[in-house]
């Protein structure tokens, strides 16, 4: 649209630029430390650091990898009984988020735990040293868990990179005289592989933004890192050089992330053919194939969900329900108001991004969908210590004018967890209104101008009740988001203030088991709702690629071409 | 020698292929035409070995490839394809498409890919992507890596379909010629009449899974077995007849057949190019030109006869042809069908 940048860009690009506030505050402060911070830091903990990272990092590659391409191979090439069930079930680890498995498997196998009791019963081993036990406290351990956790990424895109590229290929290469199998490591997989890249490095980031799950399994890397230097050392400088080391790491998997996406266009071509390709499974291989694409949702989802539930069981009379409803009512309280803005604001930004074409703009607009990728420990420290700063120039004037005494208005109290919140989420709203977006022609935003509207009165009265459903997804992913979220709230909460995570993370730490249950249910509940969601839209994608139809749910973009609908596993 | 013997394929409650038998000999090129959803590309996927048939028999020049419990895969029967979307591999170059199928040792396989692209004469795209490349090219690469591997048969599955209208043309003479050339005999799958018709030394023509008629283009053009073959290929004017004593009455004026032929007659069917216009006299049957379209090579006039009914006419560009004006129309041959749309002969008219 050739209309010229409007007041409406620039508003939204002030707004994009404000949300730049904690990188820079972190990289001002890292090259604020005194010399001798990144040297000590260097001597002491960060090799460990590293090299825990970087092993978690691999080993959630690589299990992710072979779990998500393994079930994806299995439910778009091979038929067999269950399929059709496992096609969505294999989503639902999804609704776990990484510290709360940790919560359940750190009990599940310790040594008083049922796993190694029934093994001691069954071999009547009497103490630790009649036997070796994998200890799930280790790098080893975080990896399995979070490989669980985050596989669901690397199988959606996986299975629909094999479902879309369709059978014709293979066709072809039968044709040229390849049995099944070749043809599938020699074309299915290298056209699939854009896909797993996209796939693998939106679960990497996770890891890397992943606090909860390590913490819990006493694994040290750059996100506890950042926590205890900060909160144990009260080195903030020092803490900043761990963030931006951190975020060096991060930039390079988006990077790897956008440039897979971009291949990806050359790569899946949907080709959707009449004819059923799946290869239909013999009796014996149909069992082995159920086995195998039950086990990740078993482990990841319903062992997990059972033994949540039978704590919360054997333990009810005992819990402290106030408390409960107490820390469920913060999570809503604030779940809700930020999603509330996130959906405001992701649309003033989608829009202002339409209504312009100017590239500083756009840019400083894109800002916003950056901030997905920073990790929650990061956001935390890039926005407490500007707003504390911030507070401590007000509060003279305040006390001056008003006669006022806060001690912190906006870096102690629930402004700033909102502010942390949408800096990491309301890229979620933002995607999902501009794809929304998208999908309306410009002619009718021109239709609306040339009939004498205003822009603000089009986008009242054209772009928002077209875009309800979308405005209603984004609505749905960042409050699940903001439910599940982890160590910002940790770190940023006003003192005695606790949520749903927060609470479920500090009995856990406390080794209260039994309680923590019931809390880690309501998020596992919570965080169904857009496994859901996921899944209708992915059905409904299915139906779209038949009938082109002119919905204006952003479908085809699962799980985001703009940023993705991502679970905060922190 | 390719035969199909009785080929019958089920989707669900649907059928896709009924009883079809066909015939492929030495080089021939055999086209497969009928409408979308008439079970010409499941016939195809039969042969190919990519769908399994549930009865009937495929074989190759004496052994089977399907049926009788037997069943040899796909990528054992040596045959070539060529898809509708042409389904090169994305991931790959042009050359490493072409060389995918070619058995041997690298210099060789190298041999044999600039043969072939040097016979759809793209020598120049050989380290080119398939999305860097054109439909048509993409299309010629898609054939020279079909014919790579020097196979037995091609299958074509509507290769043209994905081109616009001149490529399409251009393309279905060049792949001709080039297939010609290598003498490899050609099953080709289309919907379209004039592509099979040109294609062709031997047309198959089916609808709703079941074969219709089998032959030459030519005799299928001029003598279709029904009137539903006569109108799918070709244009036809189709004119209900009364039976009397003096011959066979239609708004084209009387004609003599035989008895057997006018009895049961319902229809008369008058390809375009057999009608011809003349200068308003008394001979013929009088009409009046109501529109006439202009094709270069030659014209398309709708008249409306005396009777009130309307035919076209294909005329040369010559003939004076003037809308709102009188003609006289002769008939020059014509064919009757019966009441369930079946031949019943064909005859010259005897212009009267």
């Amino acid at each position: 649209m050739p209309y010229r940048t409007s007041r409406w860009s620039w508003l939204t690009a002030g707004l994009g630029l404000l949300f730049s506030v904690p990188v820079v505050a972190i990289v001002v402060l890292a090259f604020s430390a005194q010399h001798g911070v990144w040297t000590h830091l260097a001597s002491t903990v960060l090799p460990g650091y590293l090299v825990n990272t970087l092993l978690l990092a691999l080993g959630v590659g690589a299990g992710t990898f072979v779990i998500g391409v393994g079930s994806g191979w299995l439910i778009a090439m091979q038929e067999f009984p269950g399929r059709r069930v496992l096609e969505w079930a294999l989503l639902l680890p999804m609704a776990f988020p990484g510290y709360v498995l940790a919560i359940v498997y750190v009990e599940v196998f310790e040594y008083a735990g049922p796993v190694q009791s029934l093994l001691r019963d069954v071999f009547g081993w009497r103490s630790p040293r009649d036997y070796w036990f994998p200890d799930i406290a280790s790098v080893g351990g975080a990896v399995f868990l979070l490989s669980l956790a985050l596989y669901p990424y690397v199988y959606l895109l996986a299975r629909n990179a094999f479902i879309q590229q369709a059978s014709v290929l293979l066709e072809a290469s039968r044709m040229l005289g390849r049995p099944p199998q070749k043809a599938f490591w020699e074309v299915a997989l290298p056209q699939a592989r854009p896909a797993i890249i996209v796939g693998i490095s939106l679960a990497l980031m996770e890891t890397l933004a992943d606090f909860g799950t390590v913490q819990l399994l006493a694994v040290p890397t750059f996100t506890t890192g950042i926590y205890h230097t900060w909160f144990g050392t009260n080195n903030a400088p020092g803490a900043a050089q761990l963030a931006l080391a951190l975020l060096g790491g991060v930039a390079l998997l988006f990077v790897l992330e956008r440039w897979s996406r971009r291949q990806q266009r050359f790569h899946t071509r949907s080709s959707s053919t009449k004819f059923p390709s799946r290869h239909r499974c013999s009796g014996v291989q149909g069992g082995l194939a159920l086995l195998a694409g039950s086990l990740p949702l078993l482990l990841g989802f319903v062992l997990p969900a059972l033994f949540l539930l039978g704590w919360t069981l054997q333990s009810w009379e005992r819990l402290p329900l106030d408390r409960f409803v107490d820390d469920a009512s913060h999570s809503l309280l604030l779940a809700a108001v930020t999603a509330g803005l996130a959906v405001v604001l992701g649309l003033a930004l989608g829009y202002g991004m339409r209504l312009c074409r100017q590239r500083l703009v756009r840019g400083l607009i894109r800002i916003v969908s950056l901030g997905y990728a920073i990790p929650g420990p990061v956001v935390a420290l890039g926005l407490l210590i500007p707003l504390a700063q911030f507070d401590q120039r007000l509060n003279p004037w305040l006390e001056r004018l008003f006669g006022l005494e806060v001690a912190y208005l906006l870096s102690g109290t629930l402004f700033i967890l909102i502010a942390a919140y949408l800096t990491r989420f309301l890229a979620l709203a933002f995607g999902t209104a501009e794809s929304g977006l998208a999908h309306i022609t410009p002619g009718m935003d021109e239709a609306s101008r040339a009939l004498g509207k205003s822009t603000v009165r089009t986008l009242y009265s054209v772009h928002i009740p077209l875009l309800r459903g979308s405005l209603l997804i984004a609505l749905l992913l960042v409050f699940v988001d903001v439910m599940k979220e982890l160590p910002a709230t940790l770190m940023l909460r006003p003192f005695n203030f606790n949520t749903l995570a927060t609470r479920a993370y500090g009995y856990a730490s406390d080794e209260m088991l039994e309680p923590a249950a019931l809390w880690c249910l309501a998020i596992v509940a919570v965080g169904l709702a857009p496994v859901i969601l996921l899944n209708r839209q992915l059905r409904q994608a299915h139906a779209v690629q038949e009938t082109p139809s002119h919905r204006l749910m952003p479908v085809p973009d699962l799980p985001g071409a703009a940023p993705a609908p991502e679970a905060s596993h922190a | 020698m390719l035969e199909c013997h009785r080929l019958s394929k089920q989707y669900g409650n649907v059928l896709a292929v009924r009883d079809m038998s066909l015939t492929l000999d030495g080089q021939d090129f055999l086209s497969v035409l009928g409408p979308s959803g008439c079970g010409k590309s499941t016939l195809l996927r039969l042969v190919a070995g990519l769908e399994h048939p549930d009865s009937g028999e495929v074989r190759q020049s004496g052994t089977t490839l399907s049926g009788n419990g037997k069943f040899v895969p796909p990528e054992k029967r040596h045959f070539g394809m060529v898809f509708q979307d042409f389904a090169l591999f994305p991931h790959m170059t042009v050359a490493e498409n072409i060389a995918y199928g070619i058995r041997g040792l690298k210099s060789d396989r190298q041999k044999r890919v600039m043969e072939l692209l040097d016979l759809v004469s793209l020598p120049y795209l050989s380290d080119q992507m398939p999305h860097q490349i054109s439909g048509g090219e993409q299309q010629r690469v898609a054939l020279a890596r079909a014919l790579a591997p020097r196979p037995q048969l091609i299958l074509m599955d509507e290769p043209f379909s994905n081109l616009d209208h001149q490529l399409r043309v251009q393309l279905r003479h060049e792949i001709h010629s080039i297939l010609k050339h290598e003498g490899v005999p050609t099953i080709l799958v289309t919907h379209d009449q004039s592509e099979a018709i040109t294609f062709s030394d031997q047309m198959v023509l089916m609808n709703r899974g079941t074969l219709v008629q089998a032959g030459t283009p030519q005799e299928v053009y001029q003598q279709p077995r029904s009137l539903w073959a006569a109108t799918f290929v070709g244009e036809a004017n189709q004119l209900p007849v009364r039976w009397s004593q003096d011959g066979l009455h239609s708004s084209l004026g009387i004609v003599t057949v035989p008895p057997e032929v006018g009895e049961p007659a319902a229809t008369l069917l008058v390809r375009p190019e057999d009608l011809r216009l003349q200068a308003a006299d008394s001979s013929g049957t009088r009409g009046v030109v109501r529109q006439v379209e202009f094709r270069g090579a030659s014209q398309s006039a709708e008249i409306q006869l005396e009777s009130g009914e309307v035919v076209y006419v294909t005329a040369p560009p010559q003939t004076a042809c003037v809308p709102d004006e009188a003609v006289s129309v002769h008939l020059d041959r014509f064919l009757c069908y019966g009441a369930a749309g079946q031949l019943l002969s064909d005859s010259k008219a005897s212009d009267r």
